[in-house]
Parts: structure tokens; C-alpha cells; sequence
């Protein structure tokens, strides 16, 4: 009989951990949390040290006949106490492409807001233009937007802003009329 | 088309989203931007166009003779005729018409009064500032201080580029050319930061420096001996705050368009009116220029290495020319020596003093002030006895009829923000800049809309475009 005490022969010796439950995990791929130690089941793992194998050298065969033995590794055992595994960090050109989405996610939504609260501007600005064909069709157009959106109330936020602003600049000192 | 214009919000647009979607090819990019920036000028006068190809086709050709010459006396010769060219190219459209006038007063002074050759020479946008690109382009290739452009697009875009072509930043072809190298990255620290100064700029421009103009600085420098002396020194620090806000206002844009288009311009501007000396006022203010005045001006007539007399007359002279840079007119030149004789004064006080304390900084900081207010007088009116008007007004004590509680604000706020900490700008940016986009799109229409709802009906020239 084998006596060695890692012989599956003795499964009530505490020490042996039962199947299927692994012996040695891979390290995981996420760091550990906080308070948690670092897989200290990692650090009694002792990594076999495997022998070369006997020389298979054929004089006449080519290398890329010979065939690669691969150590079959459990996708799921890999995967430790995680789900899925994480994806890549984004490189470089990852990240700026990112940037460049975020920058114009702002200037896309902020044009959206403008185009709702400030239509008046974009008519006053119309107004100013020499008439043509498209500063006129701009112009009708403008003109259509603006009263659709007052309608709703949208040009009140500018207004109101508009009406402060207004009264503080024309504001005069105390006992002084305005000429 | 001016920047805070919706019409240069649609160019912008149409700009950003077409140069971003040819990054993968970083030269159909920049031959777009070469073309947008074409079209930017054109706007003013399409002739003009011509003219900013024939001056980059130039410098790119000098450039090119000189980075091939090993003889050290034929580069010197190659970069001695591109600088002239290209001061000739200024002199004509800039003061041509001036010294020609000048010249005339002086024949007739003399008896010897001449029929001279006057022409009505409308003068570019912007030529000062990409000429002065030119000479440093060139020089700088002469002095090994910058690779040969690697094509003639590059030294095209880098003359042309739209945010600083009109005015300024001058950006020297060894901060802009290495960017043209590679299609540039946008990163969100530059993004925030670039989107925070065109709001900056929006407000100092269209709020601070419009109502100022309109309702304070332009009807009392139109007419001064109709005011007193509130309303007069009023204007006078109301045309400080003015002069700041236009003009930094448009440099801090040009930066952040830049940056939204992925380059990085040097900064323009340092909180100058809290300059505690002159020398300091010009580490502060228009520093492309007063960098580029101390590199291809001061230092070749010796700099400061020829003894104190002699750097003195060197500052001087380059103050005076550097005044003459920003206009074809006597006062100009008058602001120019007013600038460079303060300078010789605070060397010469220096070098008397030695180890020994000099005045306190507040002190020094109220002087230089103060000065440079007698400056913009010099600078703000159109002639001399104008000028004269505004001082001897300020003599004659009448109640204020234009300022008012609102007007004083923009002047206390337009200096107040001088002793903002610095580079608050950029700690805003760093701070706004985890914020997911629909935040930060909210953040910036509204900032816009709130300009928007209380800026004047128009917008007036930037000051320095006639420069």
C-alpha cells in the first residue's frame, strides 16, 4: 500500500482538501479587496518543478511535426470567485477615442440645449444678415422655431435672466435720475 | 466672422466634427484645417488669401535654402533676405501710407514739397501677427533652433491655422510644427479646458469689454472735454479692463478652439495688471510678443550682455519698435518709448539700489498700474491733442454723468479678477473634468445661454485686429 499522506487512499486526513475543489489557483486577475488578504492559499502552493523530459530528438523530423503538449487549464477554475473575466484596459488610442467621445457628447447636447432655451438668438442673428436665400430661408425658419419654443415656455429661462440683467445695468445711484 | 458669432459657432461645428472624423489620416486632416482656415479669412477679403500663401510659400522656401546651406555666410545672407521680405511685405500694406505722409510733411517743412505717391492700401487682418510667425520660422531655422518643416502644407497651416491667424497668439513654428506631426489626441483635461476658456472669453469679451466700450470708454475718448474727472478716469480704468478682456479675451478662445481641435497654443496672458514692475507687466501681458520681441529683437541688438547702458538703449529700442508694431501712428510709437523708458528707469534704479530693499510690492503694483493707464491714453486716442485732452481733463472736477453703479462693477470686477488665484482656469478644469458629458453639456449651455441672455444686440471688432 502507498503510505504517503497525499494518496487519494486517505480522504479523512484534514490536511488533503477534497475533489474537486482545487489545491492551486491560478492568481486571480482583480486585486484583492479591501481587508482581504492577497490568496493566501496561493502562498502554500508549492509550484511543481517538472523534469525535463527525456530527449524525443529526431534527427530527421521537422519541429513544427512535433506535436505541443499544453497543460489543460479549467476556464472555470481560472476564473476564481469572478463572473466573467475583466476585459483589456483600453490602450492609448482606446482612451482617446473615448475623450473624443465624451468632448462631443458636450458639444452635441449643449447645442441641443442652446437650440431649445436660446432660439432668440439664432433670430436675432438672422436679422442682422443681408438678405439673400439663405439667410431668409434661415430667417423664416428661425422665426418658426423661436415662437414654437416660447410657446412651450422654453424662452422664459433667458428672458427672465434678460429682465435682471437689465434692470441692474440701468440701475443709477441713489438720488441721481436718469438723464 | 468672428469668433463669439453664431456664424463662427456653425463653422466651428462643422470644423471639429469633419477634422475629428479624418484623424486616422493625419495629412487629409491638416489639408482640411489648411482649407477651413482659408476659408475663415476669406470671410474678411478672399483677395487676401493670396497673400497668406505667397508669405508661407516664402518663408517655406527660405527655410527650406537655409536648412540645405552648410556655408555658414550663405545662410546668414538666405535669412537676412527672408527677414527683409517679409518686413517689407508689413511695411507696405502696414505703413506704407504712413511713412509716405510722413515723408511729405517733412519735404514741405524743408520747401521741397513733392506730389508722393498716396495709395489707399486696405490692411489685411491679422498681418502683423502671421508675418512675425514668418520671421520666426525662418530665424529659427537658422539658428538650428527648429527642424525644416517637413512640407510646405505644414508651414501653410502652421501661418494659416484659424484660431490665432487674426490675432495672435503668435505661435512660433517650434511649438505648433512637432504637433503637426501626428494626428494630435483630445484628452478630457484638454477638452474641459478648452471648453471653460471659450465660455471665459465669451463673457469678457461680449459682457465686460462690449458694455464698457459702449457706454463708458468710446463717449468720453469721442468727445473728452465734454467729461470731468470721475467720468474721465473712469473711462481711462474702464479701457484697462477694456483692452484686457478684448484681448485676452480672444486669445483665451483661440486656445480653446485649439485645444478642442487638439493643439496646444502657448498662453497669452498672466494676470498683467498685478505686475508689480514694467519688466514684469511684459512677462504678463501679450507674452507671444514680448517673447518674440526679446528673441528676434532684443537679443540680436545685444540684450542685456553689453554692459548696463547698452542694454538699456536695447530695451528701449525694442519697445519703441514693438510700439510701432501695433499701429502706423505717432502715439503708438509715443506708447512704445513711454513702456521703454519706464523700463530704463526701473534698470537703472536696480542697478543703483544693488542688494538694498526696493519699494513693497503693493507699491509697485499701484505705480506700474498707473502707468500703464497713462499708456492706454496714449494707445485708446486717436491723436496726440486728443490724448493731451484727456490729461488736462483730468484736472477739471465735474460730478460723473456716466457712470453708474453697473459700469463701476464691470471696472472693480474687470481688475478684481487680476487676484483670481492663478491658473484657476486650469484647477476648474481638473476639477470638472470626471463629470459624465451630459453634466458638463448642461454646464456649458448654460453658462452660454446666461452670455448670451445679457450681451448687447452685435459684437465689435476684437481691438487688435487692426494690428
Amino acid at each position: 500500500m502507498n503510505d504517503h499522506p497525499d494518496h487519494p487512499d486517505h480522504p479523512d486526513d484534514p490536511e488533503i482538501p477534497l475533489a474537486p475543489f482545487p489545491t492551486a489557483l491560478p492568481a486571480s486577475p482583480f486585486p484583492p479587496l479591501e481587508g482581504e488578504a492577497a490568496e493566501p492559499y496561493l502562498d502554500d502552493a508549492v509550484e511543481e518543478v517538472r523534469q525535463d523530459p527525456p530527449s524525443d530528438w529526431i534527427e530527421t523530423a521537422d519541429a513544427h511535426d512535433l506535436t505541443t503538449a499544453q497543460e489543460p487549464v479549467n476556464p472555470l477554475l481560472a476564473l476564481g470567485r469572478f463572473a466573467f473575466p475583466p476585459g483589456e484596459p483600453p490602450d492609448e488610442e482606446g482612451v482617446a477615442a473615448r475623450d473624443r467621445r465624451w468632448t462631443s457628447r458636450i458639444i452635441v447636447l449643449a447645442t441641443v440645449f442652446l437650440l431649445i432655451f436660446n432660439a432668440v438668438s439664432i433670430q436675432n442673428w438672422s436679422r442682422q444678415q443681408a438678405p439673400g436665400w439663405v439667410t431668409t430661408t434661415v430667417r423664416r425658419m428661425a422665426d418658426v422655431w423661436a415662437e414654437q419654443i416660447a410657446q412651450l415656455g422654453a424662452d422664459q429661462p433667458r428672458q427672465t435672466v434678460r429682465d435682471g440683467y437689465e434692470a441692474a445695468r440701468d440701475a443709477e445711484w441713489a438720488g441721481r435720475r436718469r438723464p | 466672422m468672428l469668433f463669439p458669432t453664431l456664424a463662427f459657432g456653425v463653422f466651428f461645428l462643422f470644423v471639429y466634427f469633419t477634422a475629428w472624423s479624418l484623424d486616422r489620416d493625419n495629412g487629409r486632416r491638416k489639408l482640411f484645417l489648411l482649407l477651413a482656415s482659408w476659408f475663415f479669412y476669406a470671410q474678411w477679403d478672399w483677395r487676401f488669401v493670396a497673400l497668406l500663401i505667397a508669405s508661407a510659400v516664402l518663408n517655406w522656401g527660405v527655410a527650406a535654402l537655409i536648412a540645405r546651406s552648410d556655408e555658414q555666410s550663405r545662410r546668414k545672407w538666405l535669412v537676412g533676405l527672408g527677414v527683409a521680405a517679409n518686413l517689407l511685405i508689413l511695411g507696405f500694406f502696414k505703413y506704407y501710407g504712413f511713412f509716405v505722409e510722413q515723408a511729405g510733411d517733412l519735404l514741405t517743412r524743408f520747401g521741397w514739397e513733392r506730389d508722393l505717391p498716396l495709395l489707399q492700401i486696405v490692411l489685411p487682418v491679422g498681418i502683423s501677427f502671421f508675418t512675425f510667425q514668418g520671421i520666426s520660422y525662418v530665424v529659427d531655422v537658422h539658428r538650428r533652433k527648429t527642424p525644416v518643416a517637413r512640407s510646405l502644407l505644414d508651414v501653410m497651416l502652421l501661418m494659416s491655422f484659424f484660431p490665432h491667424l487674426v490675432a495672435g497668439p503668435i505661435v512660433r513654428a517650434s511649438d505648433l510644427l512637432p504637433q503637426f506631426d501626428r494626428a494630435p489626441r483630445l484628452t478630457r483635461e484638454m477638452a474641459t479646458h478648452g471648453l471653460l476658456l471659450i465660455c471665459w472669453g465669451l463673457f469678457k469679451k461680449t459682457v465686460i469689454a462690449s458694455e464698457l466700450s459702449v457706454r463708458l470708454v468710446d463717449p468720453v475718448f469721442f468727445d473728452p472735454a465734454a467729461y470731468g474727472t470721475l467720468d474721465l478716469m473712469a473711462a481711462v480704468y474702464g479701457y484697462a479692463v477694456q483692452i484686457y478682456c478684448d484681448f485676452s479675451a480672444y486669445s483665451d478662445m483661440a486656445i480653446g478652439i485649439a485645444a478642442l481641435l487638439g493643439y496646444s497654443f502657448p498662453r497669452n496672458f498672466d494676470q498683467p495688471y498685478r505686475a508689480s514692475s514694467m519688466q514684469d507687466f511684459w512677462r504678463r501681458w501679450h507674452i507671444s510678443l514680448s517673447s518674440w520681441l526679446r528673441d528676434y529683437l532684443y537679443v540680436p541688438l545685444g540684450g542685456g550682455k553689453k554692459g548696463l547702458i547698452r542694454s538699456c538703449l536695447n530695451v528701449f529700442i525694442t519697445m519703441l519698435l514693438g510700439g510701432l508694431w501695433h499701429g502706423a501712428a505717432w502715439t503708438f510709437v509715443a506708447w512704445g518709448a513711454l513702456h521703454g523708458g519706464v523700463q530704463v528707469v526701473e534698470r537703472l534704479g536696480r542697478a543703483a539700489l544693488g542688494d538694498r530693499k526696493g519699494p513693497p510690492a503693493w507699491l509697485g503694483v499701484l505705480v506700474t498700474f498707473h502707468i500703464v493707464c497713462l499708456g492706454w491714453i496714449l494707445f485708446r486716442a486717436e491723436t496726440f491733442p486728443m490724448a493731451m485732452e484727456v490729461l488736462t481733463g483730468l484736472g477739471r472736477f465735474e460730478a460723473a454723468t456716466l457712470v453708474t453703479p453697473f459700469l463701476l462693477t464691470l471696472i472693480v470686477g474687470g481688475l478684481a479678477m487680476h487676484w483670481l488665484p492663478p491658473r484657476a482656469a486650469e484647477g476648474i478644469a481638473t476639477w470638472l473634468k470626471p463629470a459624465p458629458s451630459l453634466t458638463m453639456a448642461l454646464l456649458l449651455g448654460a453658462a452660454i445661454l446666461l452670455v448670451e441672455a445679457v450681451r448687447p444686440d452685435g459684437v465689435a471688432p476684437f481691438i487688435y485686429f487692426q494690428f
